[in-house]
């Protein structure tokens, strides 16, 4: 930690003799081509277990919160921006960032690898990395155009069958208000 | 007549006879002065329309740009303070130093309010942490 920054700085440990590669937290990574983790991730969106990508989601997760000095709750949503961006971009998966539609936390994921169409896997990877941030469970929910709306778990399928009957961000944000745990 | 009559009336004769030419020639020395005179006023009239240079049009800019600059114009409008004058007052206009102040008056303080009002900080809202953001896109239900 750095300033509160993140430091890409030795994040891989390139161990040729042994041909392993590791993160400076321990975790041996695989370099995979996007047509393998393509083929890999469209037949698990057909079996229905994600599993996989939202562990390796998590992964990426305890990368970020290894890298805070502070819980993520406490801090800015800039601040936990940065570091998740990067830690994003390690890893490959594309240029993050948030927006705010109203109420509603939206996840933009730019430039990220064409998994599967419906970006399950995607949607599996964040769900996976913002549940290990936020330690609550959490659900990113594919809304079009690289966009994914973070909600409670409990309603994710209601909200993915709204988008998949046709319904857009907007559209989606005006279907939901805000209620308190009770 | 006496002989001394005759002498003088003789002599005065002369003199007669002697001024008009005497006049003249003084008449004709003054006609030369003045046309020498008169020819050199013309040549000095004349020097200005034959050379541009000197031309009095192109001072003309600068003559008017060191009048005082009509900034009184804008005080007219001010609120009824010099037209609720008496008539009786001399129509001419304050002088050249007060005009200044008057203005100065009316840019610095324009309506009198006090300067708390322009140092008082107003309430930001505070940013919400990345916390409070989940709490509120997790706390969604459908309506």
């Amino acid at each position: 930690m750095h300033d509160g920054r993140f430091d890409p700085g030795g994040f891989y440990e390139f161990n040729l003799t042994g041909g392993m590669i590791r993160t400076r937290n321990g975790e041996r990574v695989v370099v995979l081509s996007e047509d393998v983790l393509s083929s890999l991730v469209a037949a698990a969106a057909r079996d229905g277990d994600l599993t996989p990508l939202r562990r390796l989601g998590e992964l990426l997760g305890e990368q970020v919160l290894a890298s805070l000095d502070r819980p993520a709750s406490v801090l800015s949503a800039e601040a936990v921006l940065g570091h998740v961006s990067a830690v994003t971009s390690l890893f490959g998966w594309g240029r993050l960032a948030f927006e705010r539609w109203g109420s509603a936390l939206v996840v933009a994921l730019r430039d990220k690898p064409e998994l599967d169409e419906d970006e399950l896997g995607a949607a599996a990877l964040l769900g996976g990395m913002f549940s290990e941030i936020s330690q609550r469970q959490v659900s990113c929910v594919p809304t079009g155009d690289s966009k994914f709306i973070m909600v409670d778990f409990e309603v994710a399928e209601t909200v993915w069958g709204w988008f998949k009957d046709g319904a857009d961000l907007p559209a989606i944000v005006g279907m939901l208000e805000t209620k308190r745990a009770s | 007549m006496t002989d001394r009559e005759d002498r003088l009336r003789s002599l005065l004769d002369k003199v007669r006879a002697k001024r008009p030419g005497e006049r003249e020639t003084h008449a004709a020395e003054a006609v030369d002065r003045i046309r020498a005179g008169s020819g050199t006023m013309a040549a000095a009239q004349e020097t200005p329309l034959s050379e541009p240079s000197t031309s009095p049009h192109v001072e003309s800019p600068t003559r008017y740009s060191s009048q005082p600059p009509r900034v009184e114009r804008p005080l007219s409008v001010e609120p009824r303070a010099r037209s609720a004058q008496p008539p009786s007052r001399p129509a001419a206009a304050p002088s050249q130093s007060q005009r200044p102040a008057s203005i100065r008056a009316q840019s610095v303080a324009p309506t009198g309010q006090p300067v708390v009002y322009a140092t008082d900080q107003p309430d930001f809202p505070r940013p919400k942490t990345f916390g409070e953001l989940l709490e509120l896109t997790l706390s969604l239900r459908p309506r």
